[in-house]
């Protein structure tokens, strides 16, 4: 954003982004087009692009207009296709940058949508039958259960049309728990679902959203009845890992290989160029009886990380919500006391309180893998005992979260609560340990 | 005519976007770890890609990565860059202030697109730190529109159809990158010029040293011509050869399209035919060797250019050369064409009758043979009409040869796209920071410096010397100036030729001068000191080893009496561990002695 100063400076001479000026500065006359400022760094300093294609910040002395860029026709903004298809594979989009274009005069960069756009984007597109549209646009960290809840209904639309597939793109950071609550509210999936997402922006020639988008959509064409997610497996561009929605989990801030799949292996290695999609554990076909849809969800869950200095006073003041999972250590552990010493801070107390107030509390570990088992030591027994569910579950806390919103959306009752949470639903809760899924 | 260079100058720092170390792994070393990676076409505002890259990717090549200790995740393009190295910023900033050139107030750091793989993100990332700035030289003043920091590239390891291998080390070293305006007059100028802003690079002390750490390109553009840009020239001593050369090479070709439009050469019409059948039993040979590997013999006409293709437009290369560098494009190894004795290739005259008869090529016109897998060969024969049909002198990007020569290398390009690079945020450039930016001595105060510590002629070389900085080290730590530069520009540069290397040459005569002050060796013992040295030895294990430690006092006294007082005897023998004035001394009161007894 530009300063005040310089804003109206622009409007008395009637400069515009894009028009080519003329400035002063240091002495010496620059011409050149003016570009938009980023957010950071001195708003007084004048962007300009030059003839040669570098952009470079200058203070104006002095600013005058020399021509008018020439009226762009506006790109066309449309939402893809309105009128739903019948058959082929749906993709739906919620933000994210796997498909978009950069405008080289600015650097924005906008989102592609329509399957023109799309199979632009990725030639290979054209061997499948798709069709497209938008759902929302947002950055995955700003989604809430809200959008969850769109993006169901949107699944569950194209279910209904007949879409032999659905493929979701999404951004990566909060990923697994939109991957995670789509498997609690759509059950018994009659089509795969697959959720697919890049770390580099789509306006990098590195970027791995081709490889990832592809294989998304041949996995949605293979013999699936469950929810996934497709990335890249490993620093290669050479196959992705389809991995269980509820078992996935973005474990690196920046790799292609961050998604792995926890205490489970990956479902398949997939390589559409060589159509490979090689089983590496078991999953659901498509089902048969018709989609079950359980959408209601209750977004008033925290998800609480439990830690050394936590304070009593932390758990008493979630009080009002209707739900808590924690990310306890090791086991499924807190700060208890067990042993009765005056330096000890337990958080017993307010966990027993607010659960016999009503508010269902779950456990899952800060260690990601692995299994929650609260009887080996005195502190998860007197977590048991006040009430805390989870003993025997080893699900992500990302998974357990979700699923405390959707428990809570099918019922009040504190012990259907538990009921629902303990019953493996889509997978979030194995019954036995992949000796392969560290 | 009118010259140009660009220079690019490896900075002695930390890599531009993260702290590794810019520091190259060696020939031959074997990497870490080895990824596999595609690069693919970046869809435009217009809803469009650029042909160009479109081009490129439709040949589905992968690139294969090598990394080394010296790597990291964001070069592996696995983690966003971090912050602008400062040092390399500080450097641009020196090297604006030298060339009178004005800092912009805000460094604002761009992506420009590379889609050759050189780049494991596809781009390089590259911001413009001053402008405007000029070079006083004998021949007036040259501009220098721009000073730049940049990326350094991946190195190529091989490259084949469908396949190139990087090696990672280099990638994300700074550059400094200055250009000039097209303003030098010739070929000495050119020389000039490179050699002025080399030596200021150079006293900065802040650029990295050796092969391959400086780079020039030069532009040449003729009138009627084209311009021209010559990569990797190395040399400055060639510069003046590759102007001529390529000055020459176009009026040359100038010439050439005169005749060809005089004989109606051009427009050469596409008639492609394969000749597979008349080679079926040619002699063993470069022909029936590809037919043997399934590759085709595809022919080409190119009527009234006899004599054409044979014509030398650069020492040793030919019209022809060209036709082949362009084929070469589509990977082939080469052509084979009828200004050549075809005798070479095995292809006997019945077989050139007939390669005629089906082209229709009589006495005035000649043929390309292309031997290679049809489809490749039909690619590169597109090519070679491509460069066949153009009736004027391309403007190209060469490569500068060793020999003073020039060799096809691609196409001019065309405006770089470059847009913002918005992972790493604008730097502004405060009046502090400027004035932090340490002023190194211009040119003339160091010139003073060195002539009040030199002779005129000593002080001269060491100005241009690579050693200046470590010249500069040693006589401020106290070494006899003249000492140390002689020791520097003689005797390392001799042993260096003679296969004598130091890997840490500062600590190493750091630790030569210290011991000599102490007087346990003579001057004339230092090359076979450093010899010693070199192998990893102390010097006092050296001196004990090599026997060079210094003979004085009482022990020269009974030498020379011993040897007669002989100086010529004396000096023969223990040259390398005597003092020679010390040696007079001593004989001259030894003979005086000798006198007395005589008397």
């Amino acid at each position: 954003m530009y300063s005040k100063r310089l804003l109206d400076e622009f409007r008395k001479t009637g400069i515009d982004i894009g028009d080519r000026v003329k400035l002063v500065s240091s002495g010496v006359e620059f011409e050149g087009l003016l570009m938009p400022r980023p957010l950071s760094g001195d708003q007084d300093i004048v962007v300009l692009k030059l003839d040669s294609g570098y952009n470079t910040g200058l203070k104006a002395d002095t600013l005058e207009l020399v021509r008018k860029a020439q009226p762009k026709p506006a790109p066309p903004q449309d939402k893809g296709d309105e009128l739903r298809a019948r058959g082929g594979i749906a993709i739906l989009g919620c933000g994210g940058t796997i498909a978009s274009k950069i405008e080289y005069k600015t650097g924005a960069v906008y989102p592609s949508i329509t399957p023109r756009e799309l199979r632009m984007a990725f030639p290979a597109l054209q061997k499948w039958d798709i069709h497209s549209r938008q759902i929302f646009s947002l950055f995955s960290e700003d989604m809430n259960a809200t959008h969850w809840r769109l993006l169901a209904d949107a699944i569950e639309d194209e279910i209904k049309d007949g879409s032999e597939g659905v493929v979701v793109m999404h951004g990566t950071d909060t990923m697994n728990y939109t991957s995670s609550a789509i498997s609690y509210m759509l059950q018994n999936l009659p089509v795969p679902v697959v959720l697919v997402g890049s770390q580099r922006s789509s306006d990098r020639p590195s970027s791995e959203n081709e490889m990832n988008m592809l294989n998304a959509v041949f996995s949605a064409t293979q013999d699936l009845g469950e929810v996934g997610v497709c990335m890249h497996a490993t620093t290669n561009d050479d196959f992705c890992h389809l991995h269980r929605g509820t078992r996935v989990r973005k474990m690196h801030s920046s790799r292609r290989d961050a998604f792995h799949s926890i205490n489970a292996r990956p479902l398949a290695a997939v390589d559409y160029r060589t159509r490979r999609f090689e089983r590496l554990s078991d999953w659901m076909p498509r089902r048969k009886g018709g989609l079950i849809a359980k959408k209601e969800m209750n977004d008033n869950v925290a998800l609480i990380y439990v830690h050394p200095n936590i304070k009593p006073s932390l758990i008493s003041k979630l009080d009002d919500y209707d739900g808590i999972v924690l990310v306890g250590t090791g086991l499924g552990h807190t700060p208890t006391n067990a042993f009765d010493d005056k330096s000890v801070k337990g958080i017993i107390k307010p966990i027993r309180e607010l659960i016999s107030s009503g508010i269902p509390m779950a456990m899952s570990s800060q260690c990601i893998s692995g299994r929650i088992c609260m009887r080996v030591y005195s502190t998860g027994r007197l977590l048991m005992d006040a009430g805390v569910i989870g003993d025997g579950a080893d699900w992500t806390p990302e998974a357990a979260y979700a699923k405390m919103c959707w428990a809570l959306g099918q019922t009040k009752d504190r012990n259907e609560v538990a009921r629902l949470m303990m019953g493996n639903v889509a997978g979030e809760i194995t019954e036995r340990s992949a000796i392969e899924g560290y | 005519m009118k010259i140009g260079i660009e220079i690019h100058q490896r900075l002695d720092t930390t890599k531009l976007f993260c702290n590794c170390p810019s520091a190259l792994s060696g020939e031959g070393a074997k990497p870490e770890s080895v990824i596999m990676r595609r690069l693919h076409p970046v869809m435009s505002e217009l809803g469009e890609t650029d042909e160009a890259s479109q081009a490129e990717f439709a040949k589905d090549r992968a690139f294969e990565y090598h990394t080394f200790r010296n790597n990291c995740l964001v070069e592996t393009d696995e983690e966003p860059p971090g912050l602008l190295c400062p040092e390399a910023l500080k450097i641009g900033l020196q090297m604006a202030i030298e060339l009178n050139a004005t800092p912009v107030s805000e460094v604002h750091i761009m992506r420009k697109t590379v889609i050759d793989g050189s780049n494991t993100s596809g781009f390089q990332r590259t911001a413009i730190v001053a402008v405007n700035g000029h070079l006083d030289s004998s021949k007036g003043s040259i501009g220098i529109p721009m000073i730049a920091i940049e990326e350094e590239s991946a190195g190529i390891v091989s490259a084949s159809e469908g396949k190139a291998t990087y090696s990672l080390d280099r990638l994300g070293i700074p550059l400094i990158e200055i250009s000039t305006t097209p303003d030098i007059k010739d070929g000495a100028h050119l020389t000039e010029v490179a050699e002025k802003i080399g030596l200021m690079l150079r006293a900065t002390g802040k650029v990295a040293r050796g092969l391959g750490t400086i780079r020039q390109d030069v532009n040449i553009s003729t009138e009627g011509g084209a311009r021209v840009e010559l990569k990797g020239a190395q040399d400055l001593k060639m510069l003046p050869q590759y102007v001529e050369n390529e000055v020459a090479r176009q009026l040359l070709l100038l010439k050439l399209l005169n005749e060809l439009r005089e004989r109606k050469a051009i427009p050469v019409k596409e008639h492609m035919v394969e000749f597979s059948d008349v080679f079926r039993s040619a002699k063993p040979g470069l022909i029936s060797g590809g037919i043997k590997n399934g590759s085709a013999v595809l022919g080409q006409k190119l009527p009234e250019h006899e004599g054409i293709l044979g014509m030398e437009i650069q020492p040793g290369r030919r019209y022809g050369t060209e036709l082949s560098d362009y084929a070469k494009k589509a990977g082939v190894k080469g052509i084979i064409h009828s200004d050549e004795d075809l005798a070479k290739y095995g292809i006997s005259e019945a077989e050139e009758r007939a390669v005629r008869d089906a082209l229709g090529a009589w006495e005035n016109d000649s043929f390309v043979l292309i031997v290679a897998p049809l489809e490749q060969a039909k690619k590169a024969m597109g090519f070679v009409l491509e460069r066949a049909n153009m009736d004027y002198v391309p403007g190209e990007t060469r490569r500068a040869n060793p020999d003073g020569t020039s060799t096809f290398m691609r196409p001019l390009p065309g405006r770089a796209r470059l847009y913002p690079e918005t992972d790493v945020p604008p730097i502004l450039i405060t009046g502090e920071l400027i004035a932090s930016v340490e002023r190194a001595e211009s040119l003339e105060d160091k010139k003073s410096k060195l002539e009040k510590l030199l002779n005129k002629e000593m002080a001269g070389r060491m100005l241009k010397s690579r050693h200046l900085h470590l010249f500069e080290k040693l006589a401020e730590a106290g070494t006899d100036p003249m000492l140390a530069a002689t020791t520097l520009e003689d005797t390392v540069v001799s042993l260096r030729r003679e296969g004598v290397e130091f890997s840490d040459l500062e600590k190493a005569l750091a630790e030569l001068f210290s011991e000599f002050s102490k007087g346990t060796f003579v001057k004339a013992a230092i090359p076979e000191v450093l010899k010693g040295m070199a192998k990893g030895a102390r010097v006092d294990a050296v001196l004990k080893v090599y026997r060079l430690q210094k003979i004085s006092g009482k022990d020269l006294e009974a030498i020379a009496m011993e040897m007669d007082f002989d100086m010529k005897a004396i000096m023969q023998k223990y040259r390398l561990q005597v003092d020679a004035q010390e040696v007079a001394a001593v004989i001259k009161e030894g003979k005086k002695e000798q006198g007395k007894d005589f008397i």
